[in-house]
This record gives structure tokens, C-alpha cells and sequence, in this order.
């Protein structure tokens, strides 16, 4: 875990931050707490002397870093602790630079850095009804789910400023807070030029562009890539035509090469494992960035984004609440913009976005009409069967 | 006597005591939840036998470790007799060569294989550009070749290690016997040496197995889609699902599958000596 505020506050520091407060309010010097209570106890009386001069010092320290951080202390959630659960990794040292650290300077409020999110371990902690995270940035399919099982507090409008955002953004359980894409990832040597594949049926043609491609092992989205592929238009992909779209599957199976993780799909593209792949529109961006000859392709990109929830019971909900609300400002989703191409769901965002960031996002303007959402609605309630199915067709 | 043996019994306690409330109660709250969740029955069950997936991979887990058992036979045999055999100094090295890669992560060596094995890895530039043997590199990750090259190197220790102690154990007089008896060298091997080291070669092959069956970030690796192993689905069951019950379900499948390999063969042990 790390410490937003990055000073190191020492542990305890809500018991001690109090005791700040009382010497405040008594004329600064707190040396006499304790005193008293130190006369009763006879022989322990030098430890306790010591104890207490020590707290003392600590205290007075407090009082003179309290003088220089007034407006925190002033601030709505001075002295709450907020953890905020993610992705770990660039992601959420960005999230942590971008959207943490203004919302705990300008309200008080102490945020922790914790995670990965781990959607069973944060289902069990619900359950139990403790979670120790009290902001979690989660996918959309699990944002379906789980607010289906009741395992969000709802969205609290009067904290949380939801006017400028797209309605499309604003469930009653979370906020989204970035757009990211599938998009057809190739690699430069192989198909210089402009040459590549710009449709998902030319992705799938592996007589024109010959090579292996690195897959998402997930029935999500590959089953839209491949009725997409098959001709089907996008407005009347769903319900999903599952046989159609294994059966357009099938064909590719031989030059297929499956990932898990998004660092996996990077390598297989860094190596020349793969020449083409579908890969997330930040993967490709950061592979580029270290040097790989990758190139991206945003027709027919496939769009989804992440949320963020309070989880039922959470002991700090006003002060997460307020640290969503932080999180889908402009100016905070710019800076986390402008760090990783994450695409902002604020649209006056773009306003403080740099031009080199801008073409690599997804709710950029020309890639966004290019782009298709996933209907979560669809895999909200077909999710499961269809997840068996896909583990059937793969072991086939 | 009799009373220090007890005092020293206690001993034992803070390991019982890691033992059960870290392996014990939460397999057994795992296991209890196959039956109990969404609603208590055997539905779960139902559902495996039901479901053709699930059984494809469990025969699939089956299938795998019984090959990188048989693979590791195979390999480890030789290996194990040359080390019992050998002079000390070849000896040592032997056991140095076997342990080494022992004590490094499994991560690691799962890693470095597909760095070995890819299209454009070390043995398919080395056979294609550098010796011309072929013209296509050759496919061997992302499939069952990749797993059983990678679970095989992983499990050979658990093969060669009992069964080079069995072989150091075998008296070498008894072959010279056979030998001056006029037992040809095949038969003398056939009728003396293998079932005198069929102990050390079944502990190995249980070992191997037995590990094997649970085998979790090697197949995930390395493998393709069709190479699924059961800890796979129960990953996939808890993670993506949190159906703990189904996962559960596979567990208890999983446990029981071990235990009868280990009574099977603990029996078949007493049987040959």
C-alpha cells in the first residue's frame, strides 16, 4: 500500500491527528495530557514521564504541521481515510498522480493506494461485510453483475457532479471514469506501408495477410470480432449469433494464438510471435513507446469502460463518493489523459489534453465513430453460458 | 524413557497447529461449499457430469500428467542409473545438474521455455536460420508439445531424486550373480535390476503424477486452448464466475483423484516388496 499523501503518515494517525486538534484549541502546548494520569501510577512514573514528553513532541509536531496544512484541515473529509483499490502497475500509479492526490489535497482526506482488484476476493470482503476498499475501479461486466447481486452502495448524485458527463457514463451504482478498445494491432515490418488489414473480415483473411494472430481468449469480444468479421453489421449484432460466429471462429483456430493478460498480448507482438492482434489501444501506445514496430488501426474498434463503485458497507462512503466525484472532473481525467492514453469520459477533458495523447484514445472524436460499444447489457445476462460454450469450442 | 518421548511429542504441535488452521480448514471450508452452495445438494456435482467441457478436462489433466509421467520414466531412468553408477566426483555433478534447476521458481523455468520454444525462440533460429535442417519453424509452444516439454523438465527431480536412492541401494553382486549364472544382459536387467528399483521408479512416477494432476501456471503458459487442466477451471470458476460451489465441486474431484493414486499405489508398494 502506498500513501497518497505521500508524507508517510505514521500508523495511528487519525488517534493522534485528534489529540492534534484538543491542543490546538488549549493554547498549543499539550504537555500536560498524560501528566496527571502519571502521578497516580507511583513506579511506572519514569516510563510514563518519558511517554508522555515523547507524545508531547509528537504532538507538538502536529500542531505545527497542522498550522501549515490549515486548508486541509478545514477540508470537507479532513482525517478520513479513503482506499482505493485498482489496477496496480502504471495504470494506477497514473490514477494515484491524476485524480488521488488533488482530491486529498484539496479535502482533507487521506487516500490509500491498495489492489490489484481481485473481483472474487472483493465479492467475499462484500459479503462478509467488511470490505477494506472503499473505491474499487471495476470492468463493466462486473459492474452488471455485481450491482445485480446488490453488492454496491448507490451513487450518491449530491456528492458525486454527474451534469457534464454522458448519460451513457452514469449507472446507479458507478461512475465510469475511462474508455478503452479492442483495435486491430499489426506489426510495421510485415505490413509496411499502409498495407495491413483494416476490417475485421481482413483480419480474419489469413491467404491476403498471412501470419498469426494473437487472440483474447475470452468469449467477450471475440464473438462480436467475428460476426463483424462475417459481414454482420454492427447495429444488428445483438442478440449474438453464437454458431455464426464459431463457426467464423473455427477458420482461424490454426493461426490463432490465445491471450490472458494484456502484457501477454504485448509480447506476442513484440517477439513476431504474432504479426497481427487484438489488442487494448493502451497496450499498443506503450508498446510503441518502448520501441516495438507495432502499428494501430482504429476502424471497427470495439469500445468498453471502467467504473468506479463503492462497495455495501464501506466505512468511508461520503468521503469515496467525494473521491469519485474528483475522478470524473476534467482536469482530473486530463491529467490521467495525458500520463497514459486512457480515454477520458468527460468530454471537456480533450480541452487539456495534449495533441500527441488525443489520436491514441478512444472517445477521441474520429476514433469514437469508428468505434462500436459492447451491450454489457447482452453479457450481463449471458455471460456464463456463453463462457462454458467458449471453453467447449476452444478443448474441440 | 517412555516420558521424554512424550515431551518431545509436543514438538509436533506448532506444525499441527500450521497445518490445520492454514491447508486444513480452508480446504475443508472449500470442500464444504461443493455442497452447499447456491443451495445445499449435489448440484454441483450434477453439473460436472453433466457438462461434456468439464469432463474433457478433467480426462484432459489425466491424460497430461500420465504422459509427463511416462516422459519422465523415460528420461529419468537413464539419468538416475547413471548417477548411481558413476564415479564420485560425475556424481555430484549429476545431483548438482538435477537440483539446480529444483530450486528455481517454477515461474522462471516456465518463462524461460517459452523464451527457448517460440517461432522466433532460440532452437527454432538455431535450426531453421543457422542450420538449415528446415524450412518452417517448428510449432512447439501454445500446444501439448509445450506443456509436456515444460512440465517435464519441471517434474523430472521429483522422478530421478527417490529413484536414484533406490538404485544406490541395489546390491551390484546380485547382477554378477545372474551374470555368472549366464543370464544375458537384457534378461539380467528384466529379471534383477528393474524389479529391485520398481519402488524408487513407482514413488517417482507417484510423485510426478500426483504433482502433476494440480499443475496450474505451466499448461496456462505454455499450453493452447485445447490443453486445460482442472486448477485452470477452478481458477477460472472462482475468478471470473465466484461460483465457489462448482469450484469446490472440482476440488473434492481433484482431492480424490490424489488419494486414490496414492492408496492404489501405497498398496501396490506393499505388494512388491
Amino acid at each position: 500500500m502506498v500513501d497518497a499523501t505521500s508524507k508517510g503518515e505514521p500508523p495511528g494517525r487519525r488517534e493522534q491527528e485528534r489529540h492534534g486538534h484538543a491542543y490546538g484549541r488549549g493554547h498549543g502546548q499539550g504537555l500536560g495530557l498524560g501528566l496527571g494520569q502519571s502521578h497516580e501510577q507511583g513506579q511506572v512514573w519514569c516510563r510514563r514521564q518519558f511517554l508522555t514528553t515523547a507524545c508531547g513532541a509528537i504532538a507538538g509536531g502536529l500542531v505545527l504541521r497542522g498550522a501549515t496544512r490549515t486548508a486541509q484541515a478545514q477540508g470537507k473529509f479532513a482525517g478520513e481515510k479513503v482506499v482505493f483499490a485498482s489496477w496496480g502497475g502504471a495504470y494506477q500509479e497514473a490514477s494515484k498522480k491524476g485524480y488521488c492526490d488533488s482530491f486529498a489535497a484539496k479535502t482533507g482526506a487521506t487516500v490509500i493506494q491498495d489492489g490489484p482488484v481481485d473481483y472474487a476476493k472483493l465479492r467475499t470482503m462484500i459479503q462478509n461485510g467488511s470490505p477494506t476498499w472503499d473505491v474499487v475501479d471495476v470492468t463493466i461486466d462486473f459492474l452488471y453483475n455485481a450491482a445485480k447481486d446488490g453488492l454496491f452502495e448507490k451513487i450518491d448524485t449530491s456528492i458525486v457532479d454527474t451534469k457534464g458527463l454522458p448519460a451513457k457514463f452514469v449507472h446507479e451504482y458507478g461512475i465510469a471514469n475511462i474508455v478503452w478498445s479492442y483495435n486491430i494491432a499489426f506489426n510495421t515490418q510485415t505490413f509496411p506501408d499502409g498495407k495491413h488489414p483494416k476490417t475485421w473480415s481482413e483480419f480474419f483473411d489469413v491467404d491476403k495477410f498471412p501470419g498469426r494472430r494473437a487472440l483474447r481468449d475470452r468469449v467477450n469480444p471475440m464473438l462480436e470480432i467475428a460476426l463483424l468479421a462475417d459481414g454482420v453489421r454492427f447495429e444488428s449484432l445483438y442478440p449474438l449469433d453464437v454458431d455464426r460466429a464459431l463457426k467464423k471462429l473455427d477458420a482461424l483456430k490454426k493461426n490463432a494464438v490465445w491471450w490472458t493478460t494484456n502484457s501477454q498480448s504485448q509480447q506476442l507482438m513484440i517477439d513476431g510471435e504474432c504479426t497481427l492482434g487484438i489488442l487494448n489501444n493502451g497496450r499498443i501506445y506503450d508498446a510503441v513507446q518502448k520501441g516495438a514496430k507495432i502499428g494501430i488501426e482504429w476502424a471497427q474498434n470495439l469500445q468498453s469502460v471502467d467504473y468506479l463503485v463503492v462497495p455495501k458497507g464501506s466505512k468511508a462512503k461520503n468521503a469515496a463518493m467525494g473521491l469519485i466525484g474528483e475522478m470524473v472532473l476534467a482536469e482530473s481525467q486530463a491529467r490521467v489523459s495525458n500520463i497514459m492514453p486512457l480515454a477520458p469520459t468527460n468530454p471537456e477533458a480533450f480541452k487539456l489534453i495534449t495533441k500527441e495523447v488525443a489520436p491514441w484514445l478512444s472517445t477521441e472524436p474520429a476514433n469514437l465513430t469508428q468505434g462500436f460499444p459492447i451491450n454489457e447489457e447482452f453479457w450481463r445476462d449471458n455471460y456464463k453460458t456463453l463462457a462454458e460454450r467458449w471453453t467447449a469450442w476452444k478443448l474441440s | 524413557m517412555n516420558d521424554r518421548r512424550d515431551a518431545r511429542a509436543w514438538l509436533v504441535l506448532p506444525a499441527i497447529l500450521i497445518v490445520g488452521v492454514l491447508f486444513v480448514y480452508p480446504v475443508a471450508w472449500l470442500l464444504a461449499r461443493s455442497v452447499s452452495e447456491p443451495v445445499v445438494g449435489l448440484q454441483n456435482f450434477k453439473q460436472l457430469i453433466e457438462t461434456p467441457v468439464y469432463l474433457k478436462v478433467l480426462w484432459n489433466t489425466i491424460v497430461i500428467s500420465g504422459s509427463v509421467t511416462l516422459l519422465c520414466v523415460l528420461l529419468g531412468y537413464p539419468l538416475a542409473y547413471s548417477m548411481a553408477h558413476a564415479g564420485d566426483r560425475l556424481r555430484r555433478l549429476f545431483i548438482f545438474v538435477v537440483l539446480v534447476p529444483f530450486w528455481s521458481s517454477i515461474l522462471v523455468r516456465t518463462f524461460a521455455w517459452m523464451v527457448l520454444l517460440q517461432q522466433k525462440g532460440l532452437i527454432n533460429k538455431t535450426l531453421v536460420d543457422y542450420l538449415g535442417l528446415i524450412d518452417k519453424p517448428l510449432t512447439l509452444i501454445y500446444n501439448r508439445t509445450g506443456v509436456l516439454i515444460g512440465m517435464s523438465h519441471i517434474l523430472l527431480p521429483f522422478m530421478v531424486l527417490p529413484l536414484y536412492s533406490v538404485l544406490t541401494r541395489i546390491e551390484p553382486d546380485l547382477a554378477k550373480a545372474a551374470a555368472s549364472l549366464g543370464a544375458p544382459p537384457h534378461r539380467n536387467f528384466l529379471r534383477i535390476y528393474l524389479p529391485l528399483s520398481l519402488p524408487g521408479l513407482v514413488a517417482g512416477s507417484v510423485l510426478v503424477f500426483v504433482i502433476g494432476l494440480g499443475y496450474y501456471i505451466t499448461p496456462a503458459l505454455l499450453g493452447g486452448p485445447g490443453d486445460a487442466m482442472i486448477a485452470q477451471l477452478i481458477e477460472m470458476q472462482i475468478a471470473d464466475f465466484g461460483n465457489w460451489g462448482l469450484a469446490g465441486a472440482l476440488a473434492v474431484i481433484l482431492l480424490l483423484g490424489t488419494t486414490a493414486t496414492f492408496l492404489l499405489v501405497s498398496r501396490s508398494l506393499i505388494g512388491v516388496r
